[in-house]
């Protein structure tokens, strides 16, 4: 699975969010039926509902947390805001979906107004269960810093999608 | 009587070949394509084979009816060519030769100059602006030298080098951030500020897509 790495390095989301990683587990998020692959780019108005994260853990006893997150704030070009956090969902047994864990951070519809936008699902497998704290705020917001505060370790799944801000004929 | 004068003016092939000794006229070529016999005779004195060619002088006379397929096979059962040497003699008509233009294609996207122009112009604006756009490959990599360009001249930052590059971006702010930015943020980095990165077809027509951003 050492390959499945390489778009993230391509697409930057190794280096500007997260440290190398060899992906051990698979998981698989669906934005109403679409999946979403690495790289491809989904419209606004296709993700203002929250995803459908399967997680091919080894069993039920294993718990792992998702963070969602924006490293192209407030533009591509210049994003001083880097992070902007979307979602935490924490305590998701393993061969289950995040319906199962429990939500740290409500999910925040994508919003993209300069520029394309890479939004990251990145997960972590926990040491143990209910370990997990959330983060003060949405904005400024960093994956490693949160990783490590929480004991985390490093990511053994992950996943972006592209997106930009939609003309008024695809809003239609 | 009349018989009798039709017999004296018989002809031969040697009776022609020796009223016009210097001159070889092929018989599949056309008549005024002419090249003097002794360019073709080897020399007697020597043994190998003389690739020399002859001084530019001696073939000012010579007419040039275009580039005619000189058939080395045509002249081997002759008696006149004993040698091997006119099956690699160059005929020099006096021309130029210029290098091809191999390589140095200007991608055109399908566009008069103008068009094409105003089109890479906005492509550049818009990625300098936004960081990351998605458009066609060939696109992206026509503008990608713009781009670099543009770049270049926000790094050496003089007031001239800021005209030249108003003069290209459609919007001002744009070059004004970009000469602010750009020493610092560029700085240590020679060359390749942008990246290519391909992505999946469009739906419409299938052309070949890509996203081009700023490293």
């Amino acid at each position: 699975m050492a390959r499945a790495s390489e778009p993230l390095i391509v697409g930057r989301v190794i280096g500007d969010v997260l440290d190398s990683f060899t992906p051990t587990i698979k998981m698989c998020v669906t934005f109403n039926n679409k999946q979403v692959c690495n790289g491809h780019e989904l419209y606004p108005s296709s993700v203002t509902t929250k995803p459908r994260v399967e997680i091919q853990g080894s069993d039920m006893r294993s718990f792992f947390t998702l963070v969602m997150t924006d490293p192209d704030v407030p533009g591509p070009s210049d994003p001083y805001l880097r992070e902007h956090l979307h979602w935490i969902v924490t305590d998701i047994p393993g061969t289950t979906d995040a319906t199962f864990g429990r939500e740290v951070v409500s999910y925040e519809i994508p919003r993209p107004n300069i520029g394309i936008h890479r939004f990251v699902f990145v997960l972590f497998k926990q040491k143990r269960r209910q370990s997990v704290n959330p983060p003060s705020s949405r904005d400024h917001f960093s994956t490693r810093s949160f990783s490590a505060e929480n004991d985390l370790g490093l990511p053994v799944a992950a996943v972006y999608f592209n997106a930009q801000r939609e003309t008024a004929a695809r809003r239609r | 009587m009349a018989m009798a004068a039709v017999a004296d003016c018989r002809w031969s092939m040697a009776s022609l070949r020796s009223a016009l000794p210097s001159v070889a006229v092929f018989p599949h070529t056309p008549p005024s394509f002419r090249i003097p016999l002794a360019a073709f005779q080897s020399s007697p004195s020597s043994s190998s084979l003389s690739l020399s060619r002859r001084p530019r002088t001696q073939q000012l006379g010579v007419p040039y009816t275009g580039l005619s397929p000189l058939n080395p096979l045509l002249s081997i059962g002759s008696s006149e060519y004993t040698g091997f040497e006119h099956h690699f003699t160059i005929i020099d008509n006096g021309c130029r030769f210029f290098a091809m233009r191999h390589g140095r294609r200007v991608p055109k996207l399908n566009r008069p100059p103008d068009q094409r122009r105003a089109l890479l112009r906005g492509l550049t604006t818009q990625l300098l602006k936004h960081g990351r756009i998605k458009t066609t490959r060939a696109r992206a990599s026509a503008m990608r030298k713009y781009v670099d360009k543009m770049i270049t001249l926000a790094k050496e930052g003089s007031l001239h080098k800021r005209r030249q590059a108003l003069g290209f971006i459609y919007e001002k702010q744009i070059v004004h951030a970009l000469f602010a930015e750009v020493p610092d943020r560029y700085g240590e980095r020679n060359g390749g500020y942008t990246r290519i990165i391909r992505t999946l077809p469009r739906r419409g027509d299938n052309a070949p897509m890509a996203y081009i951003e700023l490293v």
